[in-house]
């Protein structure tokens, strides 16, 4: 346990400045831009931006991600490090017309 | 509307000397096969819940004890979560009755995945329904993302008082290690310890999409003891229903 503790001073102090960040708008229920890349193995900071006057869920089990954007406001996901490869995301709200995936690139 | 990640900072200490203290005191009585709960909490979410645990014999306890919790929770804002219960029991020895009532109430401290591990805070207040008895919990909510590996840790200290009881520090423990192999269907490993219980054993879980934000969450898990003073099995369910 001294050493959970000892680990909590530490990861506390540990930063995430330089994460990439990529912006996403949520409008009329669609993602804008709906592909988004990313490179392999970097952590990235997605700040979802939602125009609409409703709220929106990002979800995708792949992305092992859900946050609500309430209407006409903004959310920070933090997706990776992950390996190359493709990552559905949608709107749990209106999940016919929200979609979206990330494509990891190997650089 | 996002956690920030100066609220962590904040907390340090607490944290810190939360985790120091574990170390430091008795570790709690009761059955502490349960629920492993994760740090997040999902905006706008309302659930109802019901939970049943069955161990089987065990020194000092009563034959056959059930447990079961119904609780309705929701969220309040991007970071807390709060749910109310009520616990009930039977065994060999009595029948069914309401044995207590508990508030809860869970705090998203950093967001997910900005850091190296997740990290929440778990408090809750319960009272005993026909002795005065009351317990004061307060657990350490960690999760940590390999791939499709997750792994959590709830770490718990439970302070007891009352007139109907000798006032003590308690804690547990409970760590998970699952496996996201798809929505419908997680297997994973348990592990409980606390006074009287070392226990292992897997687990299954799922979700079951109802609707537009609805859907039905289920875990079952099959728990062993490994030592003496464990009870040889334990048997744990739950299932919610989220909108």
């Amino acid at each position: 346990m001294m050493v959970l503790g000892l680990g909590l001073v530490l990861f506390g102090h540990y930063s995430v400045a330089g994460t990439p960040v990529i912006e996403i708008e949520i409008k009329d229920h669609l993602f804008f831009p709906a592909t988004i890349e990313i490179p392999a193995n970097t952590k990235v900071k997605l700040l979802v931006i939602n125009r609409d006057p409703t709220a929106e869920e990002f979800e995708s089990y792949e992305l092992n991600r859900e946050k609500v954007i309430s209407g006409n406001r903004k959310a920070v996901i933090f997706i990776g490090p992950l390996p190359p490869g493709e990552y559905p995301f949608f709107g749990e709200f209106y999940p016919k017309t929200a979609q979206g995936k990330v494509v990891v690139i190997d650089q | 509307m996002t956690p920030q990640p100066l609220r962590f900072s904040r907390c340090l200490p607490l944290l810190t000397l939360l985790c120091v203290s574990i170390s430091n005191y008795s570790m709690a009585d009761g059955s502490v096969v349960d629920k492993i709960y994760h740090p997040y909490v999902d905006a706008l979410e309302q659930e109802l819940e019901f939970r049943a645990i069955h161990q089987d014999d065990q020194p000092e306890a009563e034959d056959n004890l059930q447990l079961y919790r119904f609780g309705y929770g929701r969220a309040f804002g991007d970071s807390w979560f709060g749910e109310v219960y009520l616990i009930g029991e039977k065994s060999d020895d009595t029948g069914f009755k309401l044995e207590a009532y508990e508030l809860e109430a869970k705090w998203q401290i950093t967001e997910q995945g900005e850091y190296w591990a997740d990290w929440g805070l778990l408090m809750e207040l319960e009272k005993e329904s026909h002795e005065n008895i009351w317990e004061f919990s307060t657990g350490i909510l960690i999760e940590k993302e390999w791939g499709q590996w997750s792994g959590t840790a709830n770490l718990v200290v439970t302070q007891e008082w009352g007139s109907d009881i000798k006032d003590e520090i308690e804690s547990s423990a409970g760590l998970q290690m699952r496996y996201r192999l798809s929505r419908w269907l997680e297997p994973a490993l348990e592990f409980y310890t606390g006074q009287d219980t070392r226990a292992i054993g897997p687990a299954l879980m799922g979700n079951i999409k109802t609707g537009i934000r609805k859907r039905l969450h289920w875990e079952t898990g099959l728990i062993f003891g490994i030592d003496e003073d464990s009870p040889n099995m334990t048997l744990r369910a739950l299932i919610e229903y989220e909108f």
